[in-house]
């Protein structure tokens, strides 16, 4: 019925009226399509209502119309304050500078920070956001859009996989992803490779420089497998030796097996407490006492509240005791050899390198004595023998001829 | 030929069941407790006072008595009346 936004853009006014007539007046209003509200009665010919501005001066010939006074009591909505602003004009102004002011703050870059570089110095990538106007005190409403200004930094830094570019208000916030570089391996100077085991080779793969063995040739420590020197006698010339040399590598290993071993497994009874957490105290709660198993796994689970980066420091915690038990084994000869081979082998590879495979296994030795296996396996592995070996500058091509 | 008309609109109130202050010009009141009156369908305001608001309706008078009464809105068949009333009367023509 009331539109009190209305009432108020288009002023309204408190009147009184004096008159005998009132209530004709109020109908003959209506009629006429005023908008009055708030109708009171003070005493006996004293009345009171509100209006608007606009419908008063309608009101006037229905004021003569019923014998009726009125009076302007109060006045209130914009109208009224548009007058009282253009009274107090100082006033006014200082509100006015200070809305502007104030938005005119808020669209300033007043903050920008860098996140995420590690290897790229901060000062280089507000460098290269200064360029494309990204700088404390610069107007927000001049930047690009962040998409644009994102592609744009990125292109000015050679090293950064991607650039995010978030405005928050007054703080701008560059995000930085860093390529991750492979690492760029020193050249090498010319080099032989030659073999830093005795071995039969097995093969030979020659990327760079002159193979200088055969497979099923037997080579001694040091001996140059690829050599870095090539070319003819005349015209010698220096690389860099690459290359896979494999070659088959002899290998004894010894190993002792008991043959009673003691295993322990857990027996399946466990027993809990709970703890009170503060901090890095832990108080138990329950049970007041409890009796460690001679044997036991201890595991926990912590109940902690925690909000993004803050935990809080109040938790609980349950201690759960698994009791284990020994049991004694005795293993066959059969099943101690068994294992014997398996320490074996991986003690093998282990001296013999990552990518080395067993090609042969012989056991040279068994030996039973005092509740122990003692094995001699022989193996035979494949592997990788190449190692390096730098090469010193050759004098000078004159003097070359003269020295040989 | 207004009996006839009368007749018809009680029929129709009764048989379309609809309601009977669409149909039969009286007033329709929704009171909040004491304190808020909204009457619909009325013609026009024959007195006001704090005390006392008598409306003109149709077929009669509706007499509103209480104390500190306000007309918190008024429109050419509506009325929104405040403040603590004490009864409602409704007058018939005579």
């Amino acid at each position: 019925m009331r539109n009190a936004i209305r009432e108020w853009v288009e002023g309204h006014i408190t009147v009184t009226v004096r008159g005998k007539r009132f209530e004709r007046l109020i109908n003959l209003a209506l009629r006429e399509g005023l908008h009055i509200w708030n109708i009171k009665r003070i005493s006996g010919e004293h009345g009171q209502m509100d209006m608007l501005i606009r419908d008063y001066f309608r009101l006037r010939p229905l004021l003569r119309e019923t014998g009726c006074r009125c009076h302007v009591l109060r006045r209130d909505g914009l109208p009224f304050w548009l007058i009282r602003m253009r009274l107090r004009f100082g006033f006014t102004i200082g509100v006015v500078l200070f809305i502007i002011g104030l938005y005119m703050l808020s669209g300033v870059v007043w903050n920008v920070e860098i996140v995420g570089n590690h290897r790229i110095p901060t000062e280089e990538v507000s460098r290269a956001a200064e360029k494309f106007g990204i700088k404390v005190g610069a107007w927000k409403f001049k930047l690009k859009e962040p998409l644009v200004l994102q592609q744009e930094i990125q292109g000015v830094l050679p090293d950064v996989s991607r650039v995010g570019v978030d405005i928050e208000g007054t703080r701008v916030v560059i995000e930085v992803v860093e390529k991750e570089k492979p690492e760029v391996k020193p050249e090498a100077g010319p080099r032989n490779l030659i073999a830093k085991k005795k071995a039969v080779i097995h093969s030979v793969l020659p990327e760079a420089g002159k193979s200088m063995v055969k497979v099923n040739q037997y080579v001694d420590k040091g001996q140059v497998l690829i050599s870095g020197l090539i070319g003819s006698e005349t015209s010698q010339q220096l690389v860099s030796a690459k290359g896979k040399v494999e070659g088959e590598v002899w290998y004894v290993s010894n190993v002792s097996v008991p043959l009673a071993q003691t295993v322990y497994e857990l027996t399946g009874d466990k027993q809990d407490a709970y703890y009170l957490t503060v901090g890095q105290y832990a108080l138990r709660l329950w049970p007041l006492r409890q009796d460690p198993y001679e044997r036991y796994e201890q595991s926990e689970q912590r109940y902690q509240f925690s909000y993004d980066r803050f935990t809080f420091p109040i938790g609980f915690k349950r201690q759960i005791q698994q009791k284990a038990a020994g049991i004694t084994r005795t293993l066959s000869e059969a099943e101690a050899i068994e294992a014997a081979k398996r320490f074996a082998r991986n003690d093998v590879l282990k001296r013999a390198g990552a990518d080395a495979t067993i090609k042969d296994e012989k056991v040279l030795h068994v030996k039973r004595e005092n509740g122990k296996v003692y094995l001699s396996i022989h193996y035979s592995v494949i592997e990788d023998i190449t190692a390096e070996q730098p090469l010193v500058a050759l004098p000078p091509a004159p003097l070359n001829e003269t020295d040989q | 030929m207004k009996r006839w008309s009368r007749r018809l609109r009680h029929l129709a109130a009764g048989v379309l069941d609809l309601p009977q202050d669409v149909v039969l010009e009286v007033p329709r009141i929704t009171m909040i407790g004491h304190l808020q009156m909204y009457i619909e369908n009325h013609r026009g305001v024959l007195h006001f006072s704090d005390k006392e608001l008598r409306l003109l309706l149709t077929n009669g008078q509706l007499l509103v008595t209480g104390e500190q009464l306000v007309i918190r809105a008024i429109l050419p068949e509506e009325v929104l009346l405040e403040g603590r009333i004490a009864s409602v009367t409704f007058l018939e023509k005579t």
